[in-house]
């Protein structure tokens, strides 16, 4: 068959005349979504819906999370649980204990850090109820179109570090899990852009997991603890944005029209990310437990610790035991914050510690899991220069974090 | 196996179309860019079992972002024996430019005019047997998350065939 190959130009009028043949546009009234759709990408009414929209996720994801993990889960798990298997696991004070069981005088699971009792603590009680709550809201938001125009509405902003409205999306994903976050950044035009928005995702954004430990040990301070990071992430792309070659373009974002979000889709799509977690991450956070006591009981761990002392002292003001939960990150930042929370209520640490380190955590390396997409996605070259920033990131703003609780004063 | 793309702009509903002829779960959401990755699954239609696959959307077969790539580079190195072009039926011109370029490229293709209720109730009125007739190949209103539609779509995949786009430029009058 011959084949004929058309210039752009030719395609157009193709279209066109195609189109004045088969298409008949008839008098569209507006309706009550394209005035909804009209007044929440406009600044005047678009911004407080906006912040409406994020504060409700918030207020939902807190309750939501909170009603089961204090509810249910701290009562079963402490009260219950936890003596239970303190007083059945045989061989009490021996290697087996100590990884599965953990601490034998330990009054909370928190504390305890045995991969029965923290492990599966943490993993059900505390971050399944807040990756529930989470995706939940993510699916409708989704699922309505709303995304899109919290895009067009944040264009301005993040046009100056170099972006567009639409990394937008990545970021809100990145707050579920960072993994699909960081596939999501294929949609970004450039290198230069992709390679931003993999770092910045990566190094400043935690995942809903952690937050959800987060909100359960420090529920007061969370706002300023993500506030804090995405004032890091914003003031480090903007440095990027300045510093790595490439372009910026501009794009049309795709605005679709509201729809209201079919039941059987977020029920779907909830699921299938809910059992996504279950059978990634509780693995990784019950293995990870595993290896961690597995380093303390060799020593590893305390070696490290008195190594790195004069670091964390003095540069960013936390004890040197929290180099345990920053070997935990590796594998899963929940777990770290989960541990960090332990040595608090053990008297370990103070607030301000527990805030500084919790940061640390933050910015620290991406779990495993992330840092495999980053490979994946962007080679070996990519990788190493995420690290680079990260490790930039980690040292400037962990002793700025330092700083701030000092002058604080919490 | 044989082996049935879909094809299309962002968010014109591939990956729902892809959920009901396949059985499988990818991710559905309003807002385009969900789907940065193919997904692979099977169907059987009359008997015969097919390889579908859901690639990212894309407006041009000349890739903008990696998204875009992706859709390219899955439809260059594995020749599919059909391709579903799937169209917004309220954007049908954009929907075009890419069913065009398929067409050019040479690849089998049946067209389906998704979110035709959409295009409906926005009173757009497109004439499928005259678009049909014009383009060659086979032109089927379906309404991806009803399902409305997806029989005559599925029955027709059969009759996929390249088209040479001279002959579509000539039954266009042009």
């Amino acid at each position: 068959m011959p084949r004929t190959s058309l210039s752009v130009d030719e395609r157009w009028k193709l279209i066109d005349s195609i189109s004045k043949q088969v298409v008949l546009r008839g008098k569209y009234k507006h309706t009550l979504k394209d005035v909804i759709s009209d007044l929440s990408v406009r600044p005047m009414t678009g911004i407080p819906l906006a912040l409406a929209v994020l504060f409700g996720f918030w207020a939902f994801f807190g309750a939501f999370a909170g009603f089961f993990t204090d509810g249910f889960a701290v009562p079963a798990f402490d009260d219950h649980f936890l003596p239970a298997i303190q007083r059945a696991f045989p061989g009490e004070g021996g290697p087996l204990y100590w990884i599965f069981v953990g601490d034998p005088g330990a009054p909370s699971c928190f504390e305890a850090f045995g991969v029965l009792t923290s492990g599966l603590f943490v993993a059900f009680g505390v971050v399944l109820p807040a990756i529930v709550a989470f995706y939940l809201v993510l699916t409708i938001l989704e699922d309505t179109g709303y995304l899109p125009r919290l895009a067009v509405l944040v264009d301005t902003v993040f046009h100056k570090i170099g972006l567009h409205g639409f990394a937008i999306v990545p970021t809100i994903l990145s707050l579920g899990c960072n993994v699909p976050a960081v596939a999501a950044s294929r949609v970004l035009e450039t290198k230069k852009q992709r390679f931003m928005m993999m770092s910045l995702l990566a190094v400043f954004i935690p995942c809903g997991a952690q937050i959800g430990v987060m909100e359960e040990l420090l529920p007061e301070y969370v706002p300023a603890i993500l506030a804090f990071l995405f004032f890091g992430y914003f003031v480090t792309g903007a440095v990027l944005s300045r510093l790595i070659p490439g372009r910026s373009p501009e794009i049309l974002i795709d605005v679709p029209p509201y729809r209201s979000p079919i039941m059987k889709n977020v029920a779907t799509k909830t699921w299938a990310r809910v059992s996504g977690f279950i059978k990634m991450a509780v693995p990784a956070v019950l293995g990870g437990i595993v290896v961690v006591n597995l380093l303390y009981l060799l020593g590893v761990i305390d070696w490290l610790a008195d190594a790195l002392e004069p670091i964390f002292v003095v540069w960013f003001g936390v004890p040197a035991v929290t180099v345990g939960a920053l070997v935990m990150a590796f594998l899963r930042k929940d777990m770290a914050v989960g541990m960090l929370g332990g040595m608090a209520a053990a008297g370990l640490l103070t607030t301000g510690e527990l805030i500084t380190s919790v940061v640390l955590v933050s910015i620290y390396f991406p779990c495993l899991a992330t840092f495999i997409m980053l490979w994946k996605e962007g080679g070996v070259r990519d990788l190493l220069k995420s690290l680079a920033i990260l490790t930039v990131s980690f040292f400037v703003f962990g002793g700025l974090m330092h700083g701030i609780v000092a002058l604080a004063g919490v | 196996m044989k082996k049935i793309f879909l094809a299309g702009n962002p968010n014109v509903g591939k990956s729902v179309l892809f959920n009901r002829l396949s059985g499988a779960r990818a991710t559905v959401s309003n807002y385009p860019g969900t789907t940065v990755d193919f997904t692979k699954s099977r169907m059987r239609i009359a008997g015969k079992e097919y390889e579908i696959v859901d690639l990212p959307g894309a407006f041009s077969l000349e890739p903008k972002d990696k998204a875009e790539e992706v859709a390219r580079d899955m439809l260059k190195k594995e020749k599919p024996d059909a391709v579903v072009s799937v169209i917004d039926a309220t954007a049908v011109e954009r929907g075009l430019y890419l069913t065009l370029e398929l067409i050019e490229k040479g690849y089998p293709i049946v067209v389906a005019l998704n979110m035709s209720d959409v295009a409906r109730d926005r009173k757009i009125k497109i004439d499928v047997r005259k678009l049909e007739e014009i383009l060659g190949v086979p032109v089927v209103e379906t309404v991806a998350t009803t399902g409305s539609g997806l029989k005559e779509l599925v029955s027709r995949i059969e009759e996929a065939k390249p088209v040479d786009v001279g002959a579509i430029k000539q039954r266009a009058g042009r």
